[in-house]
């Protein structure tokens, strides 16, 4: 499983794969074996390389807090695809950007506009099933539908063009 | 006469802490609550628990009359009234001694005399004990707080007349912020207090506030058990303190203990009193005020001298003799007591009410937790934040700071914020380990004071990931009906609860 983890406004990718209390988790081109145990409600006892850590987590609106060795941060976790949905899927590429793509795999479960409709910023141009979660994805500027080159049902690879903006 | 049955008119930990005193000395306890209190450990410890009103403590801890009759109806012959809340409240104790109750503390005249600020400092300039200049009265109006302030000189402190605990204290530079000064004293003293009258003195630079712990019995005898050092302070409130302090050697702990033991025994003080000083850097000492009641950091005084003072307090109640004399008190190694208040420091110290999903508290050797809370623990939003006092001993002070650091380590509290990262800083600071202390310490290192240096920012990203990866994983797992279920994560506060 990827995910992004933003820490004091720097994201890191990491990857994490295991289970049971024994994991691997890839952070950069650094690579962890982590055994991880909760001992009690929020307290993770860690063993990283031999070395014992406790650590404080508090799940806290999305953000978690977690207090180790005396300090304190605020992490931010995200599953990457909805990481990638929130920065860069849900603006349709950006003002200067014409085209739409996909910023991830899944099926088209809506497409809302048709060629030569004109749309405003904010509306939605189509919907993405994935991770089972619908992603809606709007226009991040205002102009007018050229092309659209998926439909309903359809399954879209990431990179895919979905949709061209005039 | 003997005590048999108690009632602890407070909350929290000094609750607990009475009522540990009286088991020991076997006497039965009874507890009180307010509606907002009745899963608070105090009433769990207790032989009995009676309720007492609503949340707010005017309509619960702070109701005379409701006490009172609890501790009749209840059976009770006497009454621990704590710090805080009713503790220095001379009608309180009046009102226990009419029902016939033993009150845990001095007598009424005594409280009234040193519970009032200006009437303690006119004592303490009869005895000639020394004093910070500025009024010996309440200052009546704006335009006498200006001249009084302009003959002193600036800075001065705004203090209220009933204070205690920093409330109602104000710290003016200069005539312009005169005015708004004492609106916001006065409002907050009124508030804290029901008394809204301040009165001034100068503002001693960098000043180390010292007190001294007093002793005294119905038969006549003051004994003094040495300083606290309680320079370690943000807004007046306290947040660390120690015994002894760096600062005293033996002679001029004489001289303190001598001038608080006079100005007790003037005053007919009876029960344990701390009479505060400040100490300028040139060591000189000027009488602040005297707390009629057990302070929150007696424990350090505690475990420096052996001595237990809440069962010395009983003892005196019950009209003993003072189981020590002046030189059978000695001082041994150094003891350091940190608040743990639920409190985010890294946002502005503000309050962080909630409930404490995980608790783990150190122990091991000379370590103390004096503790109102537990796993589980819903701290109400309606009192103040202080959830335990962890207290360590060592050998000198630079092994009960090296005690301390581990101490706070250990300290594990899931939940809500506390004031433990900050705690740990402060212990670590040179300053603070070079003894380099004083009530401006903590406004000087605040700057400083981050809530992480990044050394542990990868395993905190791995424990953060693994958390988030275990719930999505455990939500994969077995799908939880959408609608009851909470989460493991959320259950923890309740498990175990059945609530109505």
């Amino acid at each position: 499983m990827k995910y992004v983890a933003t820490v004091a406004d720097e994201s890191r990718l990491v990857t994490v794969t295991g289970a049971d209390g024994r994991y691997r988790v890839a952070l950069g081109d650094e690579v962890w074996e982590v055994d991880a145990r909760l001992t009690a409600q929020g307290i993770y006892s860690l063993l990283i390389d031999g070395v014992s850590y406790v650590a404080d987590v508090l799940d806290r609106d999305g953000a978690c807090v977690v207090e180790v060795g005396g300090e304190w941060y605020e992490i931010g976790v995200e599953e990457q695809t909805r990481h990638i949905i929130r920065t860069r899927g849900g603006a349709a590429g950006g003002p200067g950007s014409r085209t739409l793509t996909a910023p991830l795999p899944g099926k088209i479960s809506r497409v809302a506009v048709r060629p030569g409709e004109a749309v405003q910023a904010g509306d939605t141009l189509l919907v993405i099933e994935a991770m089972k979660m619908e992603n809606e994805f709007k226009a991040a500027g205002a102009g007018t539908v050229a092309e659209v080159r998926v439909e309903a049902g359809q399954t879209v690879n990431a990179g895919d063009v979905l949709i061209v903006m005039t | 006469m003997k005590l048999k049955k108690l009632l602890v008119a407070n909350r929290g930990e000094i609750a607990v802490r009475v009522i540990r005193a009286c088991r020991e000395a076997g006497i039965a306890t009874v507890a009180v609550f307010s509606e907002a209190d009745r899963e608070a450990l105090h009433v769990q410890m207790a032989d009995e628990a009676y309720a007492i009103g609503p949340a707010p403590a005017i309509e619960s801890y702070l109701v005379i009359d409701r006490i009172v009759q609890t501790a009749r109806r209840a059976g009770a012959d006497a009454v621990h009234p704590g710090y805080g809340f009713l503790s220095e409240n001379a009608a309180f104790a009046e009102a226990c001694a009419a029902a016939g109750l033993t009150f845990v503390g001095p007598p009424a005249a005594a409280m009234r005399q040193m519970g009032s600020k200006t009437a303690a400092r006119t004592l303490a300039r009869e005895l000639g004990v020394p004093m910070v200049p500025g009024t010996l009265e309440v200052v009546a109006s704006d335009a006498e707080a200006a001249r009084v302030a302009g003959e002193i000189g600036y800075p001065v402190m705004l203090k209220a007349a009933m204070g205690g605990g920093g409330k109602g204290m104000r710290l003016v530079r200069r005539d312009a912020d005169l005015a708004e000064a004492l609106r916001a004293a006065r409002a907050e003293a009124g508030a804290a207090f029901g008394d809204a009258a301040v009165y001034l003195e100068r503002a001693i630079a960098e000043p180390r506030h010292v007190e001294i712990q007093i002793l005294a019995d119905t038969h006549g005898h003051v004994i003094h058990l040495g300083e606290r050092e309680c320079s370690i302070q943000r807004r007046h409130q306290k947040l660390i303190e120690e015994c002894p302090s760096p600062l005293l050697d033996a002679v001029l702990r004489a001289r303190m203990g001598d001038a608080a033991c006079r100005l007790a025994r003037a005053a007919g003080y009876v029960n344990a009193g701390t009479v505060e000083f400040l100490v300028d850097s040139e060591r000189n000492f000027y009488f602040l005020e005297m707390n009629a009641r057990l302070q929150v950091e007696h424990p350090v005084t505690e475990m420096v001298t052996g001595v237990d003072l809440v069962r010395e307090q009983l003892r005196i109640a019950a009209g003993e003799t003072l189981t020590l004399t002046q030189a059978d008190v000695t001082w041994r190694g150094w003891a350091i007591e940190c608040r743990v208040n639920a409190e985010d420091p890294f946002a502005g110290w503000l309050p962080s009410p909630g409930t404490i999903t995980g608790l783990r508290a150190p122990s091991g050797p000379w370590v103390r937790d004096d503790s109102g809370a537990y796993e589980g623990y819903t701290i109400p939003r309606f009192y103040d934040t202080l959830l335990s006092k962890l207290i360590v001993w060592g050998a000198d002070r630079a092994a009960a700071c090296d005690r301390m650091a581990r101490a706070l380590a250990e300290y594990r509290v899931v939940g809500v914020r506390t004031t433990i990262p900050a705690l740990t800083r402060i212990v670590a600071h040179p300053d603070f380990r070079a003894a380099r202390l004083s009530t401006a310490f903590l406004e000087r290192v605040l700057p400083d004071l981050r809530a992480n240096d990044g050394r542990f920012a990868s395993v905190a990203v791995i424990a953060a990931v693994l958390a988030e990866y275990e719930r999505a994983r455990q939500a994969a797992a077995a799908p939880p009906p959408a609608d009851t279920t909470p989460s493991a994560w959320r259950a923890a506060g309740t498990r175990g609860w059945i609530r109505p």
